[in-house]
């Protein structure tokens, strides 16, 4: 049969095809996400538990695993996270974000209550013995991921308990120690040996350690502040951020009365200006820039501003003037915004003549982190922070992640953790590294049919009534959703790039091309006869989560 | 309100019952009369969902009756090329158009895409126009949905989204969500959606047609239910421009007599800037459509004679033997998905089932017994005439097959086209016949007229005498002055 | 865009007092007056617009128009054949309703018209 020929000299029939395939596509939230969490996995698990024979207990605990999977410290992190996954959410131009960070927390707080097992990986023990320095976020996560392979670990932590900047720089009004402690209290549950009060370079030296241990890997943190290097800057009254936030966990000090400077915007100087509000003082936060370039979380400064924080924008201390051994007041440069830094940020710059000065009686300096490379010496830290590979490999048996590698949030900090330990044993079995991580193409922006979906508002987090944060100091602001919000919630993701059981192709495909599978799964719930696709793409238009894509 | 006459003893025969749900008899059921309160679900909101929704709740007022009607349909009309379609070639019969306007539905103007006054008759021994007398566009061409892909958003609404309106207006709240289920549930139907919910009602009507999935389903779910015989068609469209369309159809449906296998009706509608080209027959495979393409008839329609690329296309499947049966307790199914015309004037099949059911529904009962005996009969109505249908067709393929044949109802149809005073008797039975104006039975009866026989065996003979005017490939000049430009 | 139906100029006769005619027509577009003629003179009986119908009389008896119906601007009106129409009633007796109700409609006015008039001669 020649057929017409047409414009492109082929048959007629043979133009204009949309044969469809489907393609899974990597959403923007796991995309977002530091710790590539499959946000759209487990919010799917719960969602679609009914159609895949699940009660929703049974979900959540599924969910619950496939977070722990990643991230043994559900609980914790999900109550500090900034939650960048929330920021490119496909349903934030409809009806607001996924509210994906109360899930996690509901789940975190699941995992607890149900006393639900960290899901292991092998039950192959492994002869090779792992060290890890410090106990912050990164070596939990390093430690949690070898164990379960099958390693032997051991943690050497300079302070009495672990968990790191968790532990000390976090006030317990946004992470209840009880949590921190369920969590790594569980997690030494795997065989983790923890030895306390050991100080590298001090109790033991890297050299013994190496000798010891097959593989170290250095989760160090960044908990050195940086000063600010103007006069009168050394003396009583003048603390650094961290170790404010560090020392007031231990034992509460009354600042009554007392004025507080706070130097700095990032989260660290919002923790400590609400704890020293806590603590009774008037509190004044300082920054040079203007608050559009503040790091810290946005809620941050506003639940600060909302328990009558003050803030001075655009101003530079230049000195700290004392009075004998007292500090009296403080002295400084008002700035303005010039050109944007390397980073974006407007950098700023001193007006001439603008002096000023400000009373106070305590000033705490939370204006930048680094770390302490004591014991380190055989090490490279000539930079500012450890470089490293990208999966955080630094030498031929060390390893690192977290801060030591540049501050960033605790998500971050459990990814490193996490890849390290997929790459160091991948290493030590002789295998090729799993970094390789599955080569989804991100969705296209246009490619979820919004309109597809049911309106259904973005279920808030719950919050102590704000009369109650500063009058009981400690109890934490953001409470848990419910049981009956969390799968409200869940049920509110799009399933950007998965499929999640609309059945619209499987109704509509007028050649049935679709066959539902038996034993289905998020995700999986047709299969498509690829010969029996007729070519109109009306699938490819209906699929309103762009699982379904034209075949080339 | 008048009570059901079948509604207090039904008698339990498999007939009486229609639908009966696998291995279980269902007891008499009681409160088979709508009521205040009664809950309808409708599942598909094409034009048999809409405009039964619509008259349902028309007559309901009238009664004073306050009953709640769910119209499912998850999909959009608003959605251009097949994600808001829904398949068929776009056209609302001259029937159609006035019985809507009867009841007060006008057609907009935004949702006519062209109005229609002629049939354009292709054959390869020549063309010939049909036209109304008055020349009066008596056709709506439309789309279904919000237009092919490519289609400028501004130019189209969808003929269904138009409909769905209507419907919403008297009160129809339309339920986003896909039906996946229909089942018997003690009493009431249950009716089970894709995101697990669902919901009881006192009727439901199915009204998803014949391209859905339910269908299927809904046999398993209910022993005695047979969904529609299928056959695959193709519907394409061409992105012309409009004034390219307006030039090369002008407002008139091109329909092409080809001696194709298979191929029962093949017609170019014009619309806007597009024109759908629609294939119907028996079992629609490539190879039938390349056939289509390439024959010289149908290349000349293209400029250059180059068939351009498709905007889009898709195979459609129509209901080719009725659904059976098409009701019962509580369940009715409607349009496509039920009984329907044999390949033409769907629409007119959706609208007058769906009005029937609704009548059943609120005048008479929604138990077996009511739809069969008020809502069945136009069901065998629809089915006896389409076995005419089949004979009809039957006989258009034996003109399509014998070159003599179209010669002479070439010569026929251009004569009477020619003249005004004497009956048209073979334009008449082409014109109903391609618009589907009159019914099958009603064509075919005329096709036995002494008159019109003695007419075709006349022009016959006429037109294939050597030297006859209309021997010769293109129409005479007489019949070229109504090939309108 | 498309439109349905014929079209006709301002002042264009629809339907002509006295001719036959076997159809009803809806207006699609536009508006329309009914006249009548008696004794050399014509008296408007009524304008209707878009949706309403006229020569609704044709259906069902006689098929003299008995008044005239012109087009008052641009109009766009649709006709509904006898044979059409007694079929679909045929089939669904309630497709006369709408016909009925307005037919009803406008003996009611001519009533009242009719009374005014007695009144006042």
């Amino acid at each position: 049969m020649s057929g017409a020929k047409t414009a492109a000299d082929q048959p007629a029939t043979a133009l204009f095809q949309l044969h469809a395939q489907q393609v899974e596509k990597l959403p923007p939230c796991q995309a977002q996400c530091p710790n590539s969490g499959d946000i759209r996995g487990w919010l799917g698990v719960i969602a679609q538990h009914e159609k895949n024979g699940l009660t929703l207990n049974q979900a959540y605990d599924r969910a619950w695993e496939m977070i722990a999977d990643l991230n043994p410290l559900p609980a914790t992190v999900s109550r500090i996270c900034p939650h960048p996954c929330e920021d490119l959410c496909t349903r934030a131009d409809k009806d607001g974000a996924v509210s994906i960070n109360a899930v996690e927390r509901f789940l975190g707080d699941w995992g607890l209550s149900r006393s639900l097992p960290l899901p292991r990986i092998d039950s192959e023990k492994h002869p090779e013995s792992i060290g890890v320095i410090g106990s912050g976020p990164a070596s939990l996560s390093f430690a949690y991921q070898m164990a379960r392979r099958g390693y032997s670990v051991t943690l050497y932590e300079r302070h009495s308990v672990p968990g790191g900047m968790l532990r000390h720089a976090i006030p317990d009004y946004r992470l209840p120690r009880e949590v921190l402690d369920a969590e790594v209290e569980r997690l030494l549950g795997l065989d983790i040996a923890l030895r306390q009060n050991v100080d590298l370079g001090n109790d033991v030296d890297l050299e013994e350690l190496r000798e010891k241990h097959t593989l170290i890997f250095l989760g160090l943190g960044a908990q050195a502040a940086r000063h600010l290097g103007i006069p009168g800057e050394q003396g009583p009254g003048v603390i650094t951020g961290i170790d404010y936030l560090r020392q007031r966990k231990e034992r509460s000090e009354s600042l009554d009365g007392k004025r507080v400077l706070v130097i700095g915007g990032g989260n660290t100087a919002m923790d400590a200006a609400r704890s020293a509000k806590r603590d009774g003082a008037d509190v004044t936060v300082l920054y040079r820039r203007s608050e559009t370039e503040m790091p810290a979380i946005g809620t941050e400064v506003d639940d600060a501003r909302a328990e009558c924080v003050d803030f001075r924008f655009l101003v530079s201390p230049t000195r700290i003037i004392r009075d004998g051994e007292s500090i009296q007041s403080v002295q400084v440069q008002g700035m303005r915004l010039g050109e944007p830094d390397e980073q974006g940020r407007r950098r700023p710059l001193p007006v001439p003549g603008a002096l000023q000065e400000l009373a106070a009686d305590i000033v705490i300096v939370a204006v930048a982190q680094a770390s302490d490379w004591h014991g380190l010496e055989a090490v490279d830290t000539a930079h500012r922070w450890l470089r490293t590979r990208d999966d955080g490999k630094l030498d031929k048996d060390l390893w690192a992640g977290g801060d030591d590698r540049g501050p960033s949030i605790a998500s971050r900090a459990i990814a490193q953790g996490r890849l390290a330990a997929e790459s160091a044993h991948a290493e030590l079995r002789g295998e090729r590294g799993a970094g390789a991580a599955s080569a989804r193409n991100p969705i296209n922006a246009g490619a979820v049919k919004t309109d597809f979906y049911a309106n259904q508002q973005r279920s808030q987090t719950p919050r102590r009534p704000q009369t109650e944060w500063l009058s009981n100091p400690d109890a934490e602001i953001n409470q848990t959703i419910n049981y009956d919000q969390a799968i409200e919630e869940a049920a509110r993701c799009m399933s950007c790039g998965l499929c999640f059981d609309c059945q619209q192709c499987f109704m509509y495909c007028n050649a049935s091309g679709f066959t539902r599978i038996q034993e289905t799964s998020p995700g999986n719930y047709f299969v498509l006869a690829l010969e029996s696709c007729e070519g109109c793409g009306k699938c490819i238009d209906l699929c309103p989560c762009g699982y379904l894509e034209a075949r080339d | 309100m008048p009570e059901s006459q079948g509604g207090q003893d039904v008698s339990i025969s498999a007939e009486n019952l229609g639908f009966t749900r696998r291995q279980e008899r269902t007891p008499p059921l009681r409160n088979t009369v709508l009521a205040d309160g009664s809950r309808i679900a409708v599942i598909g909101a094409g034009p048999a969902g809409s405009m039964f929704s619509y008259f349902l709740l028309s007559m309901a007022e009238t009664l004073g009756l306050d009953v709640d009607v769910d119209l499912f349909e998850p999909r959009r009309f608003c959605h251009r090329g097949p994600a808001g379609c829904n398949h068929c070639g776009g056209i609302v019969s001259e029937l159609l158009v006035q019985r809507l306007a009867t009841e007060g539905i006008i057609l907009p103007h935004d949702v006519v895409q062209r109005g229609i006054e002629s049939y354009m008759l292709h054959m390869d021994v020549g063309d010939v126009e049909i036209a109304t007398p008055l020349h009066e566009k008596r056709i709506a061409a439309m789309y279904r949905g919000n237009g092919p892909r490519e289609s400028e958003p501004l130019d189209t609404q969808s003929f269904d989204g138009y409909l769905l309106e209507l419907a919403q207006e008297k009160g129809a709240n339309v339920v986003r969500r896909l039906v996946t289920d229909v089942r018997r549930d003690n009493d009431l139907m249950t009716v089970a959606c894709a995101d697990q919910h669902s919901e009881r009602y006192d009727l439901v009507v199915v009204a998803t047609g014949v391209n859905s999935h339910l269908l299927e389903n809904l046999e398993g779910e209910f022993e005695s239910f047979h969904r529609p015989a299928r056959t695959k068609t193709f519907i394409c469209e061409f992105r012309l421009g409009h004034e390219l369309v307006r030039e090369t159809f002008g407002p008139s449906m091109h329909v092409f007599l080809l001696d194709i296998p298979r191929l029962e009706f093949a017609a170019m509608v014009p619309k806007g800037e597009f024109v759908t080209v629609c294939l119907l027959g028996d079992r629609i495979d490539d190879d039938l459509i390349n056939r289509f393409f390439s024959s010289p008839e149908v290349r000349n329609r293209f400029p250059g004679g180059v068939i351009p690329q498709q905007a889009c296309h898709c195979y459609p499947r129509i209901n080719v033997r009725a659904a059976r049966p098409a009701y019962g307790d509580r369940l009715v199914v409607i349009g496509d998905s039920g009984s329907t015309r044999l390949f033409k004037d769907g629409i007119g099949s959706a609208y007058r089932t769906a009005k029937a059911a609704a009548k059943t529904a609120v005048f008479h009962g929604v138990d077996a017994a009511s739809f069969k005996q008020h809502y069945a009969p136009l069901c065998r109505k629809i089915g006896n005439d389409n076995q005419v249908g089949k004979v009809v067709f039957g006989f258009a393929g034996l003109i399509q097959k014998t070159r003599f044949a179209r010669r002479g109802i070439l010569r026929m149809t251009s004569n009477e086209q020619a003249q005004t005073s004497r009956p048209r008797r073979m334009s008449g039975v082409l014109w109903d016949l391609f618009s589907g104006s009159a019914s099958y039975t009603n064509v075919f009866v005329r096709t036995l007229h002494p008159a019109y026989i003695g007419s075709l065996v006349w022009n016959l003979v006429a037109g294939n005498v050597p030297g006859s005017a209309a021997r010769h490939g293109r129409a005479s000049g007489e019949e070229e002055s109504h090939v309108r430009r | 865009m498309g439109r349905l139906g014929k079209e006709y100029k301002k002042g264009e006769i629809i339907a002509r007092q006295g001719d036959k005619g076997s159809c009803m027509f809806v207006i699609q577009e536009g508006e329309v007056e009914a006249v009548a003629e008696a004794g050399g003179r014509e008296f408007r009986l009524r304008t209707m617009g878009p949706n309403e119908i006229f020569g609704e009389m044709a259906l069902f008896e006689k098929e003299i128009r008995t008044c005239t119906v012109r087009a008052l601007g641009p109009t766009r009106i649709l006709t509904i054949d006898k044979r059409n129409f007694l079929t679909g009633v045929h089939e669904d007796p309630s497709l006369a309703l709408r016909i009925v109700k307005t037919m009803s409609h406008r003996i009611r006015d001519l009533t009242d018209r009719l009374a005014k008039y007695e009144e006042a001669t």
